[in-house]
């Protein structure tokens, strides 16, 4: 009983160590990694235009991801930037899509 | 063995489809369209959405007494017959003093190799003649380009086939932005005014692409003014949160000069009013 009281302990302690860091994981976002991603951001939403796929709700994180890190909000801007890179890559894989796709919109 | 024919004989389906020319096109285009809405009789889709809804149409037709435009298409008359500072006027760039030529852009032009919109003619001759560029899309030249419409009345839309000299390239360039798939909505414009026309999207009937350029530039209540039919393809595009291009760009005039090839045939009535 003593043992599995003593384990069930050290499991919760485990689980709130583990949280605990998954915070501070979130709140030591370096400039660094916030800089790299909004780069890697403004390359995706450049290639995307590049290819005639540009959606419109890239822009906007892509803009705002910037004036977050120049503001030194690291978090927002590297969750920003993932949001535009996410959306970029779609958009880079419709325009891949419909270099064939669009002849079965065509009137049969 | 099999297998090579059947490739061999896709390919040859697929270079088919890609290859059909205008003509086959247009045909197949404004079938569709009489096929489906078999008791519509062509001339009508230049109506746009008020051939397809009843109700709306009685709405809209309860307007047409005094339309909204009114008083803009006034504008856009004085404007056109307003003289440069040099003297000369729009009449002097266009054949026939501009008056009845709408039907007949946008035009592929051989020596420059580029396809004119009737804005563009517009904003040209301004160049000409001194004057600065408008604003595309809305104000002044929209109010002008509905004063040429509206002498074009009746007029049959008759743009010059596409061929190898004719702009082909960007016929097809045209064709393929009005079929492709875009923006986060993952739309084409054919998803909606071909293969739904008639249909509702929210609490609007789809219009047929068939007709679209016949009536432009369109008095819209939601924008309180003119639009030409670029605004009207980009105001589409943002609704499928895909990026408009801007007014006159290389694209937006190729699938202006598309969709209006697919509705040669088809008689000018713009300017028009809508919701
Ligand atoms: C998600 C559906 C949707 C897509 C995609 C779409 N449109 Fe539209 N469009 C509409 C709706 C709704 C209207 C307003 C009702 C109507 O007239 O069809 C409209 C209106 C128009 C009009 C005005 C019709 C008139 O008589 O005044 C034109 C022109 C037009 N669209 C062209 C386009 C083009 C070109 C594309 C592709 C770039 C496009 N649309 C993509 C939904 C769509």
């Amino acid at each position: 009983m003593k043992v599995l009281f003593n384990n069930s302990r050290a499991v919760l302690i485990c689980i709130l160590l583990i949280l605990a860091s998954f915070s501070s994981i979130a709140k030591s976002v370096t400039q660094a990694q916030a800089k790299a991603a909004t780069e890697e951001a403004h390359n995706l939403w450049q290639q995307s235009i590049a290819a005639g796929h540009e959606w419109s709700t890239i822009k906007p994180l892509v803009v705002q991801s910037k004036k977050n890190l120049t503001a030194k909000l690291y978090f927002s801007a590297l969750s920003l930037a993932e949001q535009a890179i996410s959306q970029s890559k779609q958009a880079l894989i419709q325009a891949e899509h419909e270099k064939i796709n669009w002849l079965n919109n065509l009137p049969k | 063995m099999q297998r090579s024919i059947l490739i061999t004989a896709m390919a040859l389906l697929f270079s088919c489809i890609v290859n059909a020319t205008p003509e086959q096109d247009k045909k197949l285009f404004q079938k569709f369209y009489t096929d489906r809405f078999s008791d519509i009789p062509i001339s009508e889709f230049s109506n746009g959405v008020y051939a397809l809804d009843q109700d709306a149409r009685d709405q809209w037709e309860a307007t047409l007494d005094f339309p909204p435009y009114e008083y803009a298409l006034e504008e856009g008359e004085e404007l056109f017959d307003t003289p440069f500072r040099n003297g000369k006027n729009y009449a002097s760039c266009f054949e026939n003093g501009g008056i009845n030529i709408r039907q007949n852009y946008p035009t592929f032009n051989r020596q420059r190799n580029t396809l004119i919109t009737l804005e563009l003619a517009i904003n040209e001759c301004r160049a000409e003649n001194g004057e600065n560029f408008l604003a595309y899309g809305k104000g002044e030249i929209a109010k002008i380009s509905a004063y040429m419409a509206s002498t074009s009345e009746g007029s049959i839309i008759n743009i010059v086939t596409p061929t190898k000299g004719n702009g082909l390239a960007d016929y097809k360039k045209g064709k393929q932005y009005f079929y492709t798939k875009r923006g986060q909505l993952n739309f084409s414009c054919a998803n909606c005014h071909l293969q739904n026309a008639g249909r509702k999207v929210r609490s609007e009937t789809l219009s047929t692409a068939l007709g679209h350029p016949t009536h432009f530039p369109v008095y819209r209540m939601k924008w309180g003014g003119f639009g030409t039919l670029q605004r009207r393809i980009a105001s589409c595009d943002a609704q499928v949160r895909a990026q408009p291009l801007l007014g006159q760009s290389e694209t937006y005039k190729a699938l202006e000069y598309f969709l209006t090839y697919m509705s040669n045939g088809l008689p000018i009535n713009g300017p028009a009013s809508r919701k």
